[in-house]
């Protein structure tokens, strides 16, 4: 029996790499492209016919368009209008990756934190830079607001500076953390129905329900991820 | 936990940027832009059409104001002609009215005048018999031949003509 562990493996599916950096197309990878041809194949083949009154899967892309737009104007604005080709594609790949994951036997990317990182990092640093590029040095208020008496500023300032820089961690964990800890629990209740003989209608019923939490949890998550994204470029574009 | 591997970092990295990179170049070069337009055209479809049914409406009370102020000319028109037809018909039943009572009245008079010849006929007969019968009384009861014309004078004196 495998190990609930092994789920998470990076298996290299071709070797290959650039400038003595190893970038293997790996199972990971794998999963990364079959997520974004799903994204790409939802997307335009439900639009090519372009309905004025859509039918099931038009609507069902123009459903996610919209959930998208909605959440970037509510909570950004207008002014994150053009982020939002970023945003939808961060919703998506995520979202994607996630439901995957629910597949058995795939892989899910998003369970990985050199993955989430990576893209929190992105993040991270994109909002920065817009940031300081619409506010100049003025950014900087970001860790000290504006009407908060000066004599707080030698407590205040640490507390915003370290919120600050925790919000890649944040948003890296918090995807990663949540895959990981589904799948374990899943392939562990697993284990458990074959073992105990009659008695495994129990773990059974047990990981059907948590089975339909992970689906939850997986498009939660997504969406968490991608509201968060929204927070901070809110940020970045209004200040506090 | 193969998560803390970081041999396997570069890899998972490099092609999460390939391909969220290509995903991203597709989302927003060809799959939004599509649904974007779709979305305009069909808000615009709606607003366009709101705009044709409030102008349909709009010519529709016109109508119906045009249609209601005939109907009110029509029926105006329609009373003044009753109320027309309405005094001819009197006045031409008060001539006939007139005329009748005026024949009538010629009937009577005619009646009348028909009446009285008549009388006078009748009494011009009685007073020739009375005279006639006078005359013949005198001669036979005392003998005398009284001449027609003092008789008729003294039938008159009584008649009193």
């Amino acid at each position: 029996m495998a190990g609930p562990l092994e789920q998470f493996e990076i298996k290299p599916l071709a070797e290959l790499s650039v400038a003595g950096i190893d970038v293997s197309f790996t199972n990971s990878a794998l999963w990364m492209v079959i997520a974004a041809v799903l994204v790409t194949g939802f997307m335009t083949l439900s639009m090519r016919r372009g309905a004025l009154v859509p039918g099931r899967w038009q609507g069902a892309a123009e459903v996610m368009y919209e959930f998208v737009a909605n959440m970037l104007k509510d909570n950004v604005g207008t002014a994150g209008r053009k982020y939002f080709p970023f945003v939808f594609t961060l919703f998506m790949f995520v979202l994607f990756g996630n439901l995957l994951g629910m597949i058995p036997h795939s892989f899910t990317f998003t369970s990985h934190i050199a993955v989430t990182f990576a893209m929190a990092l992105v993040i991270f640093i994109g909002v920065t830079i817009i940031g300081f590029v619409r506010h100049g040095t003025h950014y900087f208020r970001m860790f000290f607001p504006a009407g908060a008496p000066i004599a707080t500023a030698f407590i205040l300032i640490p507390i915003e500076i370290i919120s600050y820089f925790s919000r890649p961690f944040s948003l890296a964990i918090r995807l990663f953390a949540n895959m990981t800890v589904g799948h374990i629990m899943l392939k562990v209740i697993g284990g458990f129905v074959g073992l105990i003989g009659i008695f495994g209608v129990l773990p059974f019923a047990l990981l059907t329900g948590i089975t339909v939490l992970e689906f939850g949890i997986a498009a939660l998550q997504a969406y968490v991820y991608t509201i968060l994204t929204c927070i901070y470029l809110h940020d970045a574009i209004h200040m506090h | 936990m193969p998560q803390f591997d970081i041999a396997t970092f570069s890899e998972q990295i490099f092609w999460l940027f390939v391909i969220f990179g290509i995903l991203y170049f597709l989302m927003s070069k060809i799959a939004l832009p599509k649904v974007g337009e779709v979305l305009e055209r069909r808000h615009k479809t709606i607003e366009d059409n709101l705009g044709k049914a409030r102008a349909l409406k709009d010519e529709t009370d016109a109508a119906i104001a045009k249609y209601e102020a005939a109907l009110a000319e029509a029926r105006d028109a329609a009373q003044a002609d009753i109320r027309e037809a309405t005094e001819k018909a009197a006045a031409e039943q008060a001539a006939k009215t007139e005329a009748l009572v005026k024949k009538l009245s010629k009937k009577t008079a005619d009646a009348e005048k028909a009446i009285a010849g008549a009388k006078d006929d009748a009494m011009k007969g009685v007073a020739e018999a009375a005279s006639e019968i006078a005359r013949e009384a005198t001669d036979k009861l005392i003998g005398v031949k009284v001449q027609a014309k003092t008789a008729d004078k003294a039938v008159s004196a009584i008649v009193g003509e």
